[in-house]
């Protein structure tokens, strides 16, 4: 009884007021959170969500002129796209780097250390402010953080010139602060990430200023895309990565991809994918769903631009247009083989041909997914995916020796031949003469053949791993995105066509599925509302011919999203929208 | 126990104490004359006989008082007396002597006096001097009602006491509203009080509780300072009986089967061919489905060889596919019936042992209460375990000291799917359980899409188990002084109550092919552990003084309370043997240790003042200052006053006319304002946690940190003012009592988003006090009791009651007007849509038709007659939101509201010659529902084409034969993706859900006393009870798919994330056949 009254009493008096000032248990705060090198360690590991996600990179290319799905990207359909539709004008991880940028000088530990620290936190602010100036062009630069009363929060946008100044400054930063060792796991930011990331920003403000002379900037192009070369040749000199070339060449390629531990003679950044980790891609899934996916597969168009194996252009042939599938894709770079389904490819142990449950075209891209069914219907495929990769420096620093005027034999020798050979191409040589068929389809007013090559190899090494959309802007080539979705030569309607010679009928082209199917064989309507062919009753396959498409000069900027023009109306919308 | 003791309960002084001394003072005063001894036996109503009833003679002091049997002896001088016998609770009688020498009365108890006594903050009042607006219900209503826990018994029976049951999970509780939309800030509910001290109504046994007591308005709950703000819900345990012993015990055993099992097209064809017509349709009548979802592949061949089969059932539902080797369904599956057992039991045992003493008094329970669960493999299964001791002493003759300690252990075993979407059952069933594809292959292996939906239930070792344990512990005392007048109380408690959840993951074997085993799914465990200490302390005083007519009381006290929460995450993969579920037999990669916890502490002091003139003029003012440790030092006390005031008018002289018909009438009115402390702690911090990415960085999957979140200038209290009206009446005799409240409550300064900022800004725009809201409404209860008098009597109750509340928005940082937030002036609920015009009915009528191409009917999105014609409200020419601002709602206007309005209970009972009836109805009047996106139950093959077919739909479908179909154009995905037809709001489709429930009937039959004292009972009943018995709601003109109640989102326990669309995907309501008895010794 004592003993209670005594309780209740040391509780009543004990009950002041500090017994009310409690702090968190389970978070730290500002004061605590940079101390030692391991504090900073933790706070730069939020950055990497930066980084694409294995995700992404499955999707990367959706919006491009050699991709179609089941829809055409809005962006691109006339009237369809608002800017209070736009996306991606978000600010938090800016906030996240210049908080750690204001902070990091608090701990205690060497310059080295802090100076490294730092140069992955700008190296991370140089990635947010390329891509926010690819999207939207100018934009306000901020370099601290703000309260709620700060009056910059209503700033106008900065130049691009001024904004990418300071990127620069950021990269260069990192290249020269981050250490250097190489990460054979391919997932953090080193010296050499940051320069081989230098090499693609600078190549791509290098170019944009020279195809875009309304921005007037063009007489300072040079000075960018000598500094891409630059930075490219750092990474090559370096000698820590070469072209993968482990095992039989008409794997080498496609290995890239489908690896769960990245290949990282090749591979500089990888967005890492791992079973028993259970981080994973949904490329399967994404690919080989009706549903789920956009259903993407490569146009006709882009699939002529592969070289004949004995390195000659496919287009040479005059019947380039109207050969069949099973032979066309025959003795091809092999890097076809590599990308689409065709020939002898199985999945578990079972033929699997274009299957036109999930293409529209019958170039059916199998680059990022696995070749068991196990993971076809979940978001579990393991396969780690490149972010960037060597072969990207090659033709970082190829294009802007080429933009420079810089680009001989030996650095074709170098570059372009380097990722032909690994593609099994037997003949190689420095281009004398340009392409007709690049100059008719892609780049009609290229004179440059080294040029011409260099672009039709990026295209094609780098298919579906995101570059296409960005390349199209800087070389404001835009006007391909109109061009027509084709797909597989198709010689007669109502024949079922084996496309993988297994002597097993895959598809056959009607307008009416007829009463008694042949097993195993999908009917694809031709509805001439939707697809036709170019023919009439034969040719190309065409897909969404009812979609208009259209992109104009305006749409190099992306919007600002109408209500932050609306909170503040300094920002002035881009031209256009 | 009779009702008398139940009644009496709350009173501090004991009772039997205070009788003891009238005895004594009587004894002492009568004296012996030579006249008459007369002898009897005075009992209660059941034949009871009762203690210390004081017998008078009338005129004279002689008198005396019953003994313990209730039996009397008394010298009167002569035998033409009257004798007056009194007894609290009782009607007083006078009873002519008549020289009689035995005279036996049977008392009959004061209704009115027995209504009297209510509990409220830190005491009791008598109901006639009530001020405030307070309500309360005996353990009555919980009788006779076996429920898994207190929650589901309160839902319905007090006016404003809003209790949403989402679904019919045994384990699932409710937030406890009290007269509606509180805050959309930090939010807030009625703070919930057992015996005087914070606590979970959930883990209580119902079969304790003597009282339920309801602080509605400011006033009655100011005392509970910043945590009343939104109500105070009391409720009382039961008091041990007084001067005997007695052994209760009841039982029950229940059948359970679902309120409502939707019916949906199990054939297989049937199914399939609507599923082809509901993507060909949504693909423009152009491409044919290759699977239904993700693995399951059909065909037009495969088409139309399942309508072969339909048409010779002798041919085999499975087939292996020569090519692949592999299974070939073509199955007619009803799932819900391979998911579903068909009727389960649940069973519940009471017991409880009471007594009391001169000086001491003690009360122990305990339950036993669990549920069989719904499912047909694997099933769930609940047990709870109560166990309550309770006990008190009277020290000295000024000191009373009590001990309660309570003892809950509740347990639920679940089973769960191995999906990486973790979401509940029914969910998967919608999105993969096709009528075609089976749940077993011949040779007895699950199929692959039976591992996907619930083969994890049949191949065991997939499920979560939780498990709770509180206990709790209050040591109290109350001393009296000063003849009583001046008590101080004080009250100790601890409580730790302690959470785990165990989920195991056994990746589910399946089979595709004869002999081929695969298998799916994740191979972990995890488990949840959170420890809760709380610890509360109560120290009151209270005085009251009588001078004349005046009497006043005072009531002064401190409250302190703490919480400390730690919590433990600890998962890892790759279990060696799934029987094995151990941490030490696992030998997986990825593993998580988390940990987690947080603190509150809050201080308050009080007071209370009391002044009444004559039981006619009431006066009451209450008050608070309190203390919170949510918020930073300048900011973290408030004072809240409050008053309040009663008039009597039924006691004015000028009332004596119409006093036979009206004999109570009260008026009430308060004022009163709270705070509300109600937000999450840490709040005015920088914090920044730490967490685990999800990549993989140098061979692992690091922590990180990042930036604080920005916090607000200033933060204060929000603030919960209001103003109460009430009446109450009572007429005929009291027979029929009524109360009336009528309130606005206005909450200000919610804690809510500041102006929106530009997005450069870079963090959420820091929460303040930057809101405000206004409820109204009002509420309603009318008691009807009386007997029919016959040879038996009858008697009989009736109660209803009805209660109604609107919120609006008074202030909100929404300068552009957007309606997909608050903004000032909207109606809380309001659901903003379109009007719809009927269906296109040709190629002309859709051409003259405003464009209509914002809403999606298709993929190339071209509309065809049967579509869904919208309304230009607008008349701009074209179907669209305009900047879907207030300015700018584009054709959009408020269609509805999903507020539920005019809830109502009805409750009525009877009992003649020993046996009892009672039926309990409560729905709700008005509200309205708009189906979510993604909800099969409604949508069907409109949804995902895959999904279930329920046959109500799939009936009513528009085609040119059937115009007028309740159902569109059949098109898949228009109620899925965005801006499709059904996926955007319309009058059209919005459901009334308004219901009436028959929550309970119970019939019973109490044993006769002749029968039951032979083997020395006292009482003995039995009883039947069914439960949600019927409901009806206007929805089911067109779905019959829903349970009205269940309609507030999928089971959130698995998945708590997933909550998002309202698709009542959930444990389903259940309805119960119960058979009880109950006997008491």
């Amino acid at each position: 009884m004592k003993k209670f009254i005594y309780l209740l009493l040391i509780t009543f008096f004990c009950g002041c007021k500090e017994e009310l000032d409690l702090q968190p248990l389970d978070k730290i705060s500002p004061a605590t959170a940079f101390k030692t090198e391991k504090d900073l360690q933790l706070y730069v590991n939020s950055f990497y969500t930066i980084l694409p996600t294995g995700n992404e990179i499955v999707r990367g290319d959706a919006l491009s002129d050699y991709l179609v799905g089941k829809a055409p990207d809005s962006y691109i359909v006339p009237n369809s796209f608002t800017s209070s539709m736009a996306s991606g004008w978000s600010w938090g991880d800016l906030r996240n780097i210049n908080y750690f940028l204001e902070h990091y000088q608090e701990a205690a530990i060497s310059e080295e250390a802090k100076n490294h620290y730092a140069g992955i936190a700008r190296f991370f602010r140089g990635m947010f402010y390329y891509n926010m100036v690819k999207r939207f062009g100018d934009v306000p630069w901020y370099d601290k953080t703000m309260d709620v009363t700060d009056t910059d929060i209503y700033k106008p946008r900065d130049s691009r010139t001024l904004v990418m100044d300071n990127v620069l400054a950021d990269l260069n930063f990192a290249s020269a602060n981050i250490r250097a060792t190489k990460d054979n796991t391919a997932s953090q930011i080193t010296k050499w990430v940051a320069l081989a990331f230098k090499s693609r920003v600078c190549l791509f403000e290098g170019t944009f200023r020279k195809y875009h002379p309304e921005l007037s900037l063009a007489g300072t192009a040079d000075k960018w895309l000598t500094d891409a070369s630059q930075a490219a040749e750092d990474v090559i000199k370096s000698n820590q990565y070469k072209i993968n070339k482990t095992g039989t060449l008409d794997m080498s390629y496609r290995n890239l991809f489908v690896s769960e531990t990245p290949l990282a003679d090749e591979i500089i950044l990888a967005a890492v994918n791992n079973k028993s980790m259970r981080v994973f891609n949904d490329a399967n899934w994404y690919y080989t769903s009706a549903t789920y996916g956009n259903r993407l597969s490569l146009i006709k168009t882009f699939v002529n631009t592969y070289l004949n194996k004995d390195g000659s252009p496919f287009t040479n042939r005059p019947d380039y247009n109207s050969v069949f599938f099973t032979e066309e894709v025959k003795n091809r770079d092999l890097r076809l083989k590599q990308t689409i389904r065709m020939g002898n490819y199985m999945r578990d142990g079972v033929a699997a041909p274009p299957d036109f449950t999930y293409t529209y075209t019958g170039y059916q891209p199998y680059k990022f997914t696995l070749d068991s069914k196990a993971t076809d219907g979940v978001a579990e495929n393991y396969n780690s995916l490149p972010i960037i990769r060597y072969a990207e420096v090659l033709l970082n620093y190829a294009e802007a020796k080429a933009e420079l005027h810089a680009f001989t034999a030996t650095e074709w020798n170098t570059t372009i031949k380097v990722l032909r050979e690994r593609a099994g191409i037997e003949n190689a040589p420095f281009p004398v003469a340009a392409d007709p068929y690049l100059k008719q389809n892609y780049f009609p007013n290229m004179e440059d053949p080294a040029l011409l090559e260099i672009r039709r190899e990026r295209g094609i090494e780098l298919v579906m791993e995101g570059f296409r959309y960005d390349d199209l802007k800087r070389w404001k080539a835009g006007k391909l995105l109109e061009m027509e979705y084709n797909g597989l030569y198709v010689p007669a309607m109502n024949v079922p066509y084996d496309l993988n010679e297994d002597g097993k009928p895959d598809v056959s082209f009607v307008t009416i599925t007829p009463a008694t199917k042949v097993p195993g064989v999908y009917y694809f309507l031709i509805d001439n509302t939707q697809s036709k062919l170019s023919e009439g009753t034969k040719g190309n396959l065409v897909w969404l011919i009812n979609f208009q498409r259209n992109f104009e000069d305006y749409q190099y900027f992306y919007p600002i999203p109408y209500n932050e023009i609306v909170l503040n109306p300094e920002l002035k919308q881009n031209t256009g929208w | 126990m009779n009702l008398k003791s139940t009644k009496m309960q709350c009173c501090f002084l004991p009772k039997q104490l205070c009788l003891v001394l009238i005895t004594w003072l009587i004894c002492q005063v009568s004296y012996a004359q030579q006249a008459q001894n007369i002898t009897g036996k005075i009992s209660s109503e059941s034949g009871e006989g009762l203690p210390g009833v004081t017998i008078l003679v009338k005129g004279t002091n002689a008198g005396t008082a019953t003994d313990a049997a209730g039996n009397y002896a008394l010298s009167v001088p002569n035998g033409s007396g009257t004798l007056v016998v009194s007894f609290i609770g009782f009607l007083t009688q006078e009873v002519t002597i008549n020289n009689r020498t035995a005279i036996n009365i049977t008392m009959q108890p004061d209704v009115k006096a027995l209504e009297e006594v209510v509990v409220v903050g830190y005491g009791t009042q008598k109901k006639v001097n009530l001020t405030g607006a307070v309500d309360q219900v005996g353990r009555e209503v919980l009788e006779n009602r076996p429920m898994p826990n207190l929650t589901r018994g309160l839902q319905g029976v007090i006016p404003n006491l809003n209790i949403r049951m989402t679904d019919g999970k045994p384990t699932r509780g409710a937030e406890y509203n009290v007269r509606g939309a509180t805050s959309i800030g930090a939010g807030g509910n009625a703070l919930i009080l057992i015996d005087g001290v914070p606590g979970d109504p959930n883990l209580l046994n119902p079969n304790d509780v003597e009282s339920v007591s309801v602080l509605k308005d400011a006033a009655s709950a100011a005392i509970y300072g910043a945590r009343g703000s939104f109500g105070v819900i009391l409720i009382t345990t039961k008091r041990p009986v007084q001067d005997k012993a007695q052994v209760n015990y009841s039982a029950s055993y229940s059948l359970n089967e679902h309120t409502i099992r939707p019916e949906f097209v199990t054939d297989g064809y049937t199914w399939a061919k609507t599923f082809d017509d509901a993507f060909y349709s949504w693909n423009d009548y152009n491409q044919h489905p290759a699977k239904a979802n993700s693995v399951f592949p059909v065909s037009l061949d495969y088409l139309d060889e399942l309508k072969k089969r339909q048409e010779d059932p002798s041919l085999p539902k499975v087939d292996i596919n020569p090519t692949t080797g592999e299974y070939v369904y073509y199955g007619s599956t009803d799932w819900m019936k391979e998911l579903y057992a068909d009727k389960t039991a649940s069973r519940e045992h009471n017991v409880s042992v009471s007594g009391s003493g001169n000086k001491a008094d003690y009360y122990i329970s305990g339950r036993y209460n669990s549920q069989d669960g719904i499912f047909r493999y694997n099933p769930d299964k609940y047990k709870m375990y109560n166990l309550r001791a309770k006990g008190s002493v009277q020290a000295f003759d000024w000191l009373r000291v009590e001990n309660d300690i309570a003892f809950t252990q509740m347990s639920y075993f679940m089973p769960i799917l191995n999906h990486p979407s973790n979401t509940p059952v029914w969910r998967r069933i919608s999105d993969e359980a096709f009528p075609i594809s089976m749940l077993q292959n011949p040779d007895g292996t699950i199929t692959e899409n039976g591992a996907i939906v619930f083969g994890s239930f049949l191949s065991g070792n997939n499920h979560s188990d939780l498990n709770q344990v509180q206990i709790r512990n209050t040591s109290r005392f109350v001393a009296s002084f000063l003849d009583k007048k001046l008590r101080v109380s004080g009250d100790f408690t601890f409580q730790r109550t302690n959470d785990v959840e165990t989920r195991l993951y056994t990746p589910v074997p399946y089979s595709k092919k004869p002999g081929v085993m695969l298998e799916r799914g994740e191979n972990k465990m995890n488990e949840t552990d959170e420890k809760t200490n709380y610890l509360a302390t109560n120290i009151y005083t209270e005085y009251e003084h009588n001078i004349g007519k005046h009497t006043v009381k005072g009531l002064v006290g401190y409250n302190y309370e703490s919480s400390s929460l730690r919590s433990r995450f600890v998962e890892r993969d790759g279990l060696l043997n799934p029987l094995l579920p151990d941490f030490s037999l696992m030998n997986g990669q990825n593993f998580t240790l988390r940990g987690g916890g947080s603190e509150w502490a809050i201080m308050g002091g009080f007071f209370r003042l009391n002044y009444d003139f004559a039981d006619k003029y009431l006066l009451e003012f209450n008050g608070r200052y309190d203390g919170t440790s949510k918020f930073p030092q300048e900011q973290q006390f408030g004072f809240f006053p409050s008053a309040s005031a009663g008039w009597r008018v039924s006691e004015e002289p000028f009332w004596q006319n119409v006093g036979t018909i009206v004999p109570e009438f009260k008026l009430r009115a308060s004022y009163g304002s709270l705070g509300n402390g109600n937000i999450d702690p840490y709040q005015f911090l920088e914090t920044m946690s730490v967490n685990k990415l999800n990549m993989v960085i140098n061979g692992t999957r690091p922590d990180y940190t990042q930036k604080p979140n920005v916090i607000p200038a200033g933060l204060t209290w929000e603030k919960s003012t209001s103003v109460n009206l009430g009446t109450d009446i009572g007429f005929v005799n009291n027979r029929l009592t009524t109360s009336f409240d009528w309130y606005t409550r206005y909450t200000t300064d919610m804690f809510t988003v500041g102006l929106p900022l530009p997005a450069v800004f870079g963090s959420a725009v820091p929460k303040g006090n930057y809101a405000d809201l206004e409820t109204k409404g009002w509420e309603l209860s009318l008691g009807w009791q009386d007997e029919i008098a016959t040879a038996k009597p009858i008697k009989y109750n009736f109660r209803f009651i009805l209660s109604d509340n609107v919120s609006h928005i008074t202030k909100f940082n929404n300068p552009q007007g957007l309606i997909n937030t608050y903004y000032e002036g909207m109606r809380l609920g309001d659901i903003w849509g379109f009007e719809t015009d009927g269906y296109f009915q040709d190629e002309a009528d859709i051409a003259e038709h405003a464009d209509q191409s914002y809403i999606r009917v298709a993929a190339a999105n071209k509309p065809l007659p049967g579509d869904i014609k919208f309304k230009d409200l607008n008349n701009d020419g074209v179907i669209g939101i305009g900047k879907n601002t207030l300015d700018d709602p584009g054709d959009q206007k408020v269609i509805g509201n999903s507020t539920p309005r005019f809830q109502y209970g009805f409750n009525t009972g009877a009992d003649w010659n020993n046996f009892f009836f009672s039926a309990f109805l409560q729905g709700i009047g008005k509200r309205d529902f708009w189906p979510g996106t993604d909800n099969s139950l409604i949508w069907g093959p409109y949804n995902r084409p895959y999904s279930w077919h329920p046959k109500d739909v799939v009936e009513n479908m528009w085609s040119p034969e059937n115009p007028d179909a309740y159902f569109p154009r059949l098109r898949g995905y228009t109620a899925l993706n965005a801006r499709a037809q059904l996926v955007l709001p319309s009058d059209k489709y919005l459901q009334n859900v308004a219901y009436i429930r028959l929550k309970n009937l119970t019939f019973g039959y109490n044993l006769p006393q002749q029968l039951i004292s032979k083997v020395r009972m006292t009482n003995a009943k039995i009883f039947f009870t069914g439960q949600n018995l019927w409901v009806y709601s206007p929805m089911y003109k067109n779905i019959k798919t829903m349970d009205p109640e269940v309609i507030e989102g999928s089971d959130p326990d698995i998945n708590p994330d997933n909550r998002n669309s309202s698709n009542g995907m959930s444990y389903p309501m259940l309805k119960t056949y119960t058979l009880g008895i109950n006997i008491t010794f």
